[in-house]
């Protein structure tokens, strides 16, 4: 009698187990990570748990060689494109006048072109009085590199990397020009 | 002598079969509960009805009804489009069927397998099955530890017996009896040694509880691999041309149907180029046009600098990369232009896929945009053009003339209103054609645009490939289950429990002893235990001096 209860209750506990621990498993594996704030499309990471961005490296659309630790000691905005993508070109006039407005303020911007070719590009760049460089990117390989540390999931998608090489924050989608000049800012304060 | 009877069916053998059955109700396939499937009314009080509820839940007539309604509930997930697999598809059926498709969507029919009510059947099985196989569990550790039941005083009233008269003492005539009954791995239980009483028992055929509880398991393991897949595999598409490559990121793929649990971060670091594509069709007889081989020539990396490898993705050869595969699932052309703008610089220079609208032929329908031009292009491709009576069309598959169809627009491509769009459509809302009728260009050739607007040229012919990216961990898991499963069946349909009595009574005549030999078996769907009894009883018979074994009816 005893031994056929408890093997009763270890029937029901054992498919209790399983379904609730599915639903556990479920729910613990999708909740999100907790170094970051996400706010509309705008994800910004903590001070102290900004990840490393790794040295990403790659041709320009010109052909010169680009290596992200050259920029190290400055803020760097890093904005992944496509002459293809619409949101993108919505935001190129944006960029375009944020680079200049804060490059004496030691920001560089630097581009990644995905999915392209560089004479689509170049003839984009110039339409959009563009004038900072960008990676020749065309089989999201610069993409995959920095994706090991923070997602770029969509394009455009921009990174704003602290002085040191960290992430400050990303902005999904088209940026505008509040999300942005937040993420600066708290780049200069927290460097 | 020995007599062996065949199978009794006198009503006086049910009392010494039911003590000789004793336990072999673990055959039964039943319930977790030890029932198999009782309907009968539940008790008035609430653990009554919770303790028949669950009896109903675990029996094998729900399990097997579960089962019946997961294989019903995939046949829409076949039948009908799925937003998972080809939403394109999904949006066709509603333009087809506009006042059916809202009503199939209401029942989840175009996501069949994330329904909740696919849920709801995929869960109740899964418990349906921890359920049962939980206690058989129990009681199949339980039957491996009891010893087999006391030999049933009358052996003659059991379906299979035989007799015997024996030179030796009871005793040692079930001796040689249990040495030969172990001997062919039979488990014994024997009588006490200083026993009036002079009997074996023995028992074989564990393995058909075994096959019956690794069946059920495998079931488990299937349902579970299925489950796996679901939840962390994913799913994706990448159309690629000649000499591009692609990093596998979400960003980089044109389809990504992550599992529950998937996320982008999860995706297998690889890349792929795309060499070159080839493909063959027959040129000669009835059969002309149709395709006869597809080779993409691919390099690969598993991870970011790791070292390059080759492959060539075939129909049904997948390239395996970072436990996920790379399937060959299309192909078509990409034409190449040059696009120069009105202030003479080039606006744009790309292989521009182009979608077959004629799958026999390659016929295929694309745009150019060149935005920063203003200008947009409507193109047919023809791989092999042929004009007759003024129309183009194209007569076979491979690009053996190539040629392509152009309409020209000028002005605003709605591009910069930060909108996605389609790659494969232009709109034309905001713009102005270049021309009355399409300027038709062969490789080489160039049109210039009329009013200055620049030029456009048609430089060459790539083709693309479209590969699907699949990473199911469930995969192998499922197949090796399934496999257990078969053969837990076949252990559980083949294999018979089956026990041997052998008792030995002092003979009247005062010298020897008279041996009966009782046989029983409760599952012997697949014949044969009456051979084998009867061989056993002969041999135990004639292993003793001077006995010789006379099978008998």
């Amino acid at each position: 009698m005893f031994k056929a209860k408890r093997r009763t209750v270890v029937t029901v506990t054992a498919v209790a187990a399983v379904l609730l621990g599915g639903a556990l498993a479920a729910t613990l594996l999708t909740s999100g990570k907790n170094n970051a704030n996400a706010s509309g499309n705008t994800v910004q990471y903590q001070a102290g748990q900004r990840p490393l961005v790794p040295n990403l490296t790659g041709k320009s659309l010109t052909g010169t060689s680009i290596s992200l630790s050259s920029y190290r000691g400055k803020v760097v905005v890093l904005n992944f494109w496509g002459s293809w993508c619409s949101p993108c070109r919505d935001e190129a006039s944006l960029f375009a006048g944020l680079s200049q407005q804060y490059a004496p303020k030691g920001v560089v911007f630097l581009g990644d072109d995905v999915g392209d070719t560089p004479a689509n590009a170049l003839a984009f760049t110039s339409s959009q009085g563009i004038t900072y460089p960008s990676f020749n990117d065309p089989g999201y390989a610069v993409v995959a590199q920095i994706s090991q540390v923070v997602p770029v999931h969509d394009t455009p998608t921009t990174v704003v990397i602290d002085k040191t090489g960290h992430v400050v924050g990303t902005i999904i989608g088209a940026a505008n020009y509040s999300e942005l000049t937040t993420l600066l800012r708290e780049a200069a304060v927290t460097q | 002598m020995t007599d062996v009877h065949a199978p009794q069916s006198q009503p006086e053998s049910a009392a010494a079969e039911d003590d000789a059955a004793r336990s072999f109700a673990l055959d039964q396939t039943g319930t977790a509960e030890g029932g198999s499937g009782r309907t009968s009314p539940p008790p008035a009080a609430n653990a009554g009805w919770l303790r028949w509820g669950w009896r109903q839940l675990t029996s094998m007539r729900t399990a097997l009804v579960l089962l019946f309604l997961l294989a019903l509930g995939s046949i829409p997930g076949s039948v009908l489009p799925q937003q998972g697999n080809d939403a394109g598809a999904v949006q066709q059926y509603y333009a087809s069927h506009p006042s059916l498709a809202p009503f199939l969507n209401h029942l989840g029919l175009f996501n069949v397998f994330a329904a909740p009510w696919f849920a709801a059947i995929y869960l109740l099985l899964f418990a349906s099955l921890v359920g049962c196989v939980v206690p058989r569990t129990f009681r199949l550790v339980g039957a491996a530890r009891t010893p087999p039941p006391r030999a049933p005083r009358n052996l003659v009233r059991l379906p299979h017996s035989a007799t015997y008269n024996s030179a030796l003492s009871p005793d040692a005539a079930v001796a040689g009896a249990a040495a030969i009954l172990g001997g062919q791995r039979f488990r014994l239980r024997r009588s006490a040694s200083d026993a009036k009483d002079h009997w074996v028992s023995a028992e074989k055929g564990y393995l058909r509880e075994l096959g019956n509880l690794l069946f059920h398991l495998s079931l488990l393991g299937v349902l579970l691999s299925i489950a796996a897949g679901g939840l962390f595999g994913y799913k994706a598409d990448k159309l690629l041309v000649e000499g591009q490559s692609f990093s596998d990121t979400v960003s980089a793929l044109d389809e990504f149907h992550p599992g529950r649990l998937v996320s982008g971060d999860d995706l297998a670091p690889f890349s792929v180029t795309l060499n070159k594509f080839t493909a063959n069709y027959l040129d000669t007889g009835e059969s002309r046009g149709q395709p006869s081989n597809f080779d993409a020539d691919v390099s690969y990396t598993s991870s970011p600098g790791a070292k390059p490898g080759t492959y060539h993705i075939r129909i049904n050869d997948p390239l395996s990369v970072d436990s996920l595969k790379v399937y060959l699932i299309g192909h078509g052309y990409a034409p190449e232009f040059k696009v120069i703008g009105a202030d003479g610089k080039v606006a744009y220079e790309e292989a521009t896929p182009f979608i077959p609208a004629n799958t026999g032929t390659f016929e295929s329908d694309g745009v150019v945009k060149a935005a920063d031009a203003s200008l947009g292009f409507m193109g047919v491709f023809e791989p092999t053009m042929f004009s007759a009576n003024g129309t183009l069309t194209s007569i076979f598959p491979a690009a053996d003339a190539p040629a392509v169809s152009l309409i020209g627009y000028y002005g605003n491509l709605g591009m910069n209103n930060g909108i996605p769009q389609s790659v494969y459509q232009l709109d034309t809302s905001g713009m102005t054609k270049l021309s009355g009728s399409p300027h038709l260009l062969t490789p080489g050739q160039t049109w210039k645009l009329p009013n200055g607007k620049g030029s456009i040229t048609f430089v060459g012919v790539k083709q693309w490939t479209s590969l699907a990216i699949t990473y199911d961990p469930g995969q192998v898991p499922a197949l090796v289950c399934g496999i257990l499963a078969l053969a837990g069946l076949l252990l559980s349909f083949f294999v018979r429990r089956r026990r041997v009595f052998v008792r030995a009574v002092p003979a009247a005549s005062g010298t020897g002893s008279v041996v009966t030999i009782g046989g029983l078996t409760r599952s012997d769907a697949s014949g044969g235990f009456e051979e084998e009894f009867a061989e056993l009883a002969a041999e135990i018979a004639s292993a003793e001096p001077g006995n010789k074994s006379e099978p008998g009816a």
